[in-house]
């Protein structure tokens, strides 16, 4: 076919049938073409047996699809007996109570000689009380109850997801139930003492509210002493308290996220303001933190294990600061760790490439 | 078509004698003007004056020939005429840039020309802006002797039971080996795991991720018999001690955990495109990064100036509160305003995924109780709240909040939630087009997320059993029942009560 100059206009409508005919088996001959390179290449360059299965065994591995058996074939419930070795004894264990054996291996069960060896060695504390009990074990770590008490001795039991479905602990009603009856009759709650927050000065107040709840109550103007986990109050309330008492000192609120700054940098402003996380590759926040996942009702428990907050991405619990840490927001907000701000306006983030290395 | 015997090599000695002075720049300059040609002014070149030599034919499988400025059509023999004339032995298809030897009347391929060949493609498509076009995987010379010394070997038909195992239960464990079945049934880590693509670095045994390529060994192993965890439930109890207890345990916080250990113990695979170890441990770029980060965006903006202040943070899962929880749940009329958005069934109003995410995405107002200090105005006022996501993971798990577990209640909330097979992000997305519903051509798929795993509670929130539904082969479902797999229909996964749902990006784009 000749290369020529042509106009199309002035062609009638076979011609141009014609032609779209002949450019459309070139390109399908271009197509085919195409594909034989490939294959030769394959066969050339030695790969294209590479497909090549052995039919007969692959009979094996086809899906069954009956009532009574597995995929494999298998009926159910024919496992019983497996074992398995504990990694840390190496004796050899039933596979369906390894769970508590590995519990009680590690010393971390209910029932644990661990435990018991430590109910042993601090019976000499003075700290009696809580160490003795196991069935207090909630009601110690949640240490609700006691002014600027040292947080979570263990927390294990303290980090529970407030979402998750555990199996009840009768202490958590008992909480519940207590701090129910505080709005109504404040005084007879004797554990509740109040702080009044006039008489404190920006110091203390900080510190107060590092390791307390915070939260004001209308009735009786106090603050509230309880934990940050306190279940009468939302973390709503307890960033609104910090906001109200403190302005914005970042310090404050280890996990706050409450954004303050409008948009536009206000660079004048030495101090840090209620700073956020920027997700440009400074950021301190784990997605483990997210808190659309900490986000609770009522209950702002932080179910993770407080680290420090210089460690990598995922250091938990926003950072270190207070001992207690206040949980996700009513509002599915987003938990702020303590990094500084460094631009007005966050970069988007690169999208990765899966494929970077792969050939 | 012969298969050629092993020992002969793909290339043939008379190219040789065409690999001397100048021969690279001569045989580039042949692919950017005849060949790839990238830029309108080649390609305007190459359509006038590459014709054949002697019939004038435009197509026919135009060759030139390597040693001098010839043309000559394939089809009518004239370039094999002019091959056995000049004695010039060799030439170029001019339609996809293959070699042809007269010696050996066959194509050859010449590692070095064809490395030539593939950096002026590549230059070409840049050119045109296509960008970067994905090239199926090849063998190394070392990978295909290993291949032919095994045979044996397992393809993965639609009809395979290869990457479907089950897990023992260890002991009210099903928390655990449900996630296991999500994590391993997600597209790209099962492809990061067995192309072997982590490098350990951690001195002792207790690497997670080791762990987890082990498991895809285990799962792609061929064996029936069901896998038996005990490994890497010591490896999390040691890692993440604070789900370490015998108890019942919650999926969604095993994700989690699961997740946090296997981005910590993947440094050795967070190398950027220098080959330098990523400095910044916050900044990482680990598989796990690269699939499940997204990036949640918080707006808030000032009653009284308007101005907003935004942020940006990490997500590795969206959880969504329910109808019937003791939070209100929405102004929004369930089934109103463009419920079928996502062909969600909606059986007389039934909630649907789609409806969580918009209230998870709507406006907040804060409340005098919460009043923010504004920059703008200097002074403490109240605001709105808005969430939106900035970034899409490419695997996108929902958890929804079934599990009520305040001071006035513990619950579990049994609100059927309709989730659909296919799922667009668009309107939950940070961008100015989320709310006018206009989308530029072409945006609209890059959000197409499909589900490919559900986990799913069934009991109260004292005792339970987690199971979970994943997909294998597109459209096939199965249920994991611990060590039970049986084959699901897609009406048994969508009827089911859902608690956490896994999307999977249905398009990816290269960087």
């Amino acid at each position: 076919m000749k290369m020529e100059n042509m106009s199309l206009s002035g062609l009638d409508n076979t011609k141009l049938e014609a032609l779209a005919q002949d450019i459309y088996s070139d390109l399908v001959e271009d197509a085919c073409l195409g594909l034989c390179f490939e294959v030769h290449r394959a066969v050339k360059q030695g790969y294209f047996f590479l497909d090549d299965t052995d039919q007969e065994s692959m009979k094996d591995f086809e899906i069954v699809d009956q009532p009574g058996v597995d995929i494999f074939g298998q009926v159910y419930n024919q496992w019983k007996n497996k074992e398995c070795v504990c990694p840390n004894c190496n004796r050899s264990i039933a596979a369906s109570r390894f769970a508590p054996h590995l519990e009680k291996c590690l010393g971390m069960g209910r029932n644990s000689s661990r435990i018991a060896n430590r109910r042993i060695a601090s019976s000499n504390n003075t700290n009696n009380k809580s160490e003795s009990d196991q069935e207090d074990n909630d009601d110690v770590n949640d240490n609700d109850w006691s002014y600027g008490s040292e947080k979570k001795a263990k927390k294990r039991k303290s980090d529970k997801n407030p979402n998750s479905p555990r199996r009840s602990k009768s202490l958590k009603h008992k909480n519940g139930e207590l701090s129910s009856s505080v709005n109504t009759d404040p005084y007879k709650y004797n554990y509740n003492t109040g702080i009044n927050y006039e008489t404190l000065g920006p110091d203390e107040l900080r510190s107060l509210l590092t390791t307390q709840c915070g939260v004001i109550s209308e009735h009786t103007k106090k603050m509230c002493t309880r934990s940050q986990r306190c279940p009468q109050h939302t973390d709503q309330q307890r960033r609104a308290v910090r906001v109200f008492l403190l302005g914005l000192s970042a310090t404050s609120l280890p996990d706050s996220n409450t954004a303050v700054e409008s948009d536009g940098y206000d660079a004048s402003d030495g101090q840090v303001l209620m700073s956020r996380l920027q997700w440009d590759g400074s950021s301190d926040i784990s997605p483990s933190d997210s808190a659309s996942s900490k986000a609770s009702t009522n209950n702002s428990d932080s179910k993770k294990p407080k680290k420090k907050k210089k460690t990598s991405l995922n250091s938990t619990g926003g950072g270190g600061g207070g001992s207690g840490s206040v949980g996700g927001s009513s509002s599915q907000g987003c938990l702020a760790g303590q990094a500084n701000r460094k631009k007005p306006k966050l970069p988007v983030p690169p999208a990765p490439s899966i494929y970077d290395n792969l050939n | 078509m012969n298969v050629v015997s092993v020992m002969s090599p793909a290339g043939c000695s008379h190219v040789n004698a065409y690999k001397v002075d100048n021969w690279r720049p001569n045989l580039r300059v042949i692919y950017q003007c005849f060949v790839w040609s990238g830029s309108a002014e080649t390609r305007r070149r190459k359509a006038k004056s590459c014709i054949c030599h002697m019939c004038g034919a435009h197509l026919n499988r135009l060759h030139s020939c390597l040693y001098c400025v010839f043309f000559g059509c394939f089809t009518k023999k004239h370039i094999h005429e002019h091959a056995k004339n000049k004695r010039h032995n060799l030439a170029i298809d001019l339609l996809y840039g293959g070699i042809y030897c007269f010696v050996c009347q066959d194509y050859i391929y010449d590692k070095d020309m064809e490395q030539i060949a593939k950096e002026e493609q590549r230059k070409a498509w840049k050119l045109q802006g296509v960008g970067e076009k994905y090239s199926t995987w090849e063998p190394t010379k070392r990978e295909l002797d290993l291949l032919r010394h095994n045979p044996k070997r397992r393809k993965m038909t639609t009809n395979c039971t290869i990457g479907l195992r089950g897990l023992i239960n260890l002991g009210n464990t099903c928390f655990m080996n449900c996630i296991v079945q999500a994590l391993t049934h997600t597209p790209l880590l099962r492809d990061f795991f067995l192309s072997d693509r982590h490098k350990c670095e951690m001195q002792s045994n207790s690497c997670l991720v080791c762990e987890m390529s082990q498991l895809f060994q285990e799962f792609y192993s061929g064996h029936r018999s069901p896998h038996i965890p005990f490994r890497l439930l010591h490896l999390v109890w040691t890692h993440a001690r604070h789900l370490a207890g015998y108890e019942q345990q919650d999926a969604h916080e095993f994700l989690i955990a699961a997740l946090d250990v296997l981005h910590r113990h993947c440094k050795g695979d967070t190398t950027n495109d220098n080959g330098k170890k990523a400095n910044n441990p916050n900044h990482c770029n680990c598989i796990i990064d690269q699939i499940f980060t997204g990036g949640l965006q918080s707006d808030v903006t000032c009653q009284v100036c308007h101005g907003v202040s935004t942020t940006i943070d990490p997500f590795w899962d969206i959880s969504l509160d329910l109808p019937g929880s003791s939070t209100p749940f929405w102004p929004l009329s369930p089934g109103g305003d463009g419920g079928t958005v996502n062909g969600e069934s909606h059986l007389s109003g039934a909630t649907t995924l789609t409806d969580c995410l918009r209230r998870f995405t709507r406006p907040e107002h804060l409340g005098s109780s919460a009043k923010i200090k504004c920059g703008g105005c200097h002074s403490y006022q109240e605001s709105t709240k808005q969430l939106t996501m900035k970034k899409l993971p490419i695997v996108a798990c929902f958890h929804l909040k079934r599990f009520e577990h305040s001071a006035k209640l513990r619950r579990k909330i049994t609100t059927y939630v309709s989730f659909p097979l296919e799922l667009d992000m668009t309107p939950f997305m940070a961008s100015r087009w989320a709310s006018t519903n206009y989308l530029p051509p072409g945006l609209y798929v890059l959000v197409r997320y499909a589900l490919f795993a559900v986990v799913n509670h069934q009991g109260t929130l004292e005792s339970g059993h987690y199971t979970s539904f994943i997909r294998q082969h597109k459209d096939q479902w199965f249920k994991c029942d611990d060590a039970i797999i049986t084959k699901a229909s897609i009406k048994d996964v969508l009827d089911s009560e859902g608690y956490l749902l896994f999307y999977h990006k249905q398009f990816l784009e290269y960087e």
